[in-house]
């Protein structure tokens, strides 16, 4: 992936005008500068890459079907992530479903335990890792998510989550200290 | 005294604090491996074609969104345009309302008409006519009174035309 996690702001304004004028290749180049950025929030907000590309991915033809309601193309980091993080959120309750229903089958499947011990670590602490994720609310997940993103400041964190970036740093807080608990094992 | 207490509250707090500050980093490093480690294995090719898939799907159905919306206004006119015709004609017509035929206690043939607020009854007695072979028949017909025909003169004029 040659894209870069810095985009410039007024890169993005001339392709948010052309994708709104109708130019497909302009969109396609957005896609190229943000899939990897909205693929970490997903991931932290999900806790598996599958969930979080499906999620994405709609974010994605959300914001194009849109694009032309985007009145201020400067904005656009902020009102995609904003579409990206909002419609993890509304993933969440099927990702919670089917995370419980590998955590059963895998309690059956006699399978796993010849796998090698490190990569069933490795997926055990994954496992876990998105069932504590998805124990989060939705502003914990998100503004966890969110905070965690290089060149991401807390107060365009603030702006993506509708709130003040005092309001941001307490729910960072709180999914922390939540984490904490349902990780303590791991952390040790 | 007081200071060596003060001195080791100091340095429990900032043990504390530096404690949490270690465990944040903690979650913070482990977010960041997992997120990392399966990104690391993510199909980006695989991905860029379910988009632009997903984004040729969605264009398709937006620009024939477009288009179709004013057959569907033009149609959905007409079809409103006709029930509303339908239904004036459906009230306006004098037609015959329903006649049923029923089989009633104590009547051979019971014809029920019901039109407006009045019912007619034709009921056969089991009784026979010995000259002429016909078999003799009542007539009733029942119809709701207003107030004022209810105690007005009307009344009995209502009551004869009945008993005829």
């Amino acid at each position: 992936m040659n894209d870069s996690l810095k985009v410039k702001t007024s890169d993005i304004e001339r392709l948010v005008k052309a994708s709104q004028a109708g130019d497909r290749g302009a969109f396609d180049e957005i896609i190229r500068l943000y899939q990897r950025r909205a693929m970490q929030i997903a991931v932290r907000m999900l806790g598996n890459a599958n969930e979080a590309a499906e999620a994405v991915q709609s974010g994605f033809v959300k914001a194009y079907l849109n694009i032309n309601k985007l009145r201020e193309p400067k904005r656009f980091e902020a009102w995609f992530f904003r579409i990206v993080t909002n419609t993890a959120i509304s993933q969440r309750r099927a990702a919670k479903r089917r995370a419980e229903k590998i955590k059963i089958a895998e309690s059956y499947d006699g399978k796993k335990a010849l796998s090698p011990v490190e990569d069933r670590i490795g997926e055990e602490l994954k496992e876990a890792i998105q069932r504590a994720i998805l124990k989060l609310s939705k502003k914990q997940a998100k503004a966890i998510a969110l905070f965690g993103i290089e060149d991401l400041p807390r107060e365009k964190v603030a702006e993506i989550m509708g709130c003040s970036a005092e309001a941001v740093k307490w729910h960072v807080f709180k999914a922390r200290q939540k984490l904490r608990v349902l990780l303590k094992e791991y952390l040790e | 005294m007081a200071c060596v207490q003060g001195k080791a509250k100091t340095k429990g707090i900032t043990e504390r604090v530096s404690g949490m500050k270690k465990s944040n980093e903690d979650i913070d490093l482990l977010l960041e491996r997992n997120a990392a480690e399966q990104l690391d294995r993510f199909d980006w090719d695989e991905f860029g074609a379910t988009i632009s898939r997903r984004l040729n799907q969605a264009q398709q159905s937006k620009t024939s969104g477009i288009r179709f919306p004013t057959i569907f206004k033009i149609a959905a006119g007409f079809i409103a345009a006709a029930a509303i015709v339908f239904i004036a004609v459906m009230v306006k017509t004098d037609a015959p309302m329903t006649v049923r035929f029923d089989n009633g206690p104590g009547a051979v043939v019971k014809l029920v008409e019901s039109k407006g607020s009045a019912t007619v009854e034709i009921l056969d007695s089991k009784g026979q006519d010995n000259q002429s072979s016909n078999r003799s028949s009542w007539i009733i017909i029942r119809t709701r009174e207003s107030k004022v025909a209810d105690n007005g003169q009307s009344r009995d004029e209502a009551d004869f035309a009945c008993l005829m």
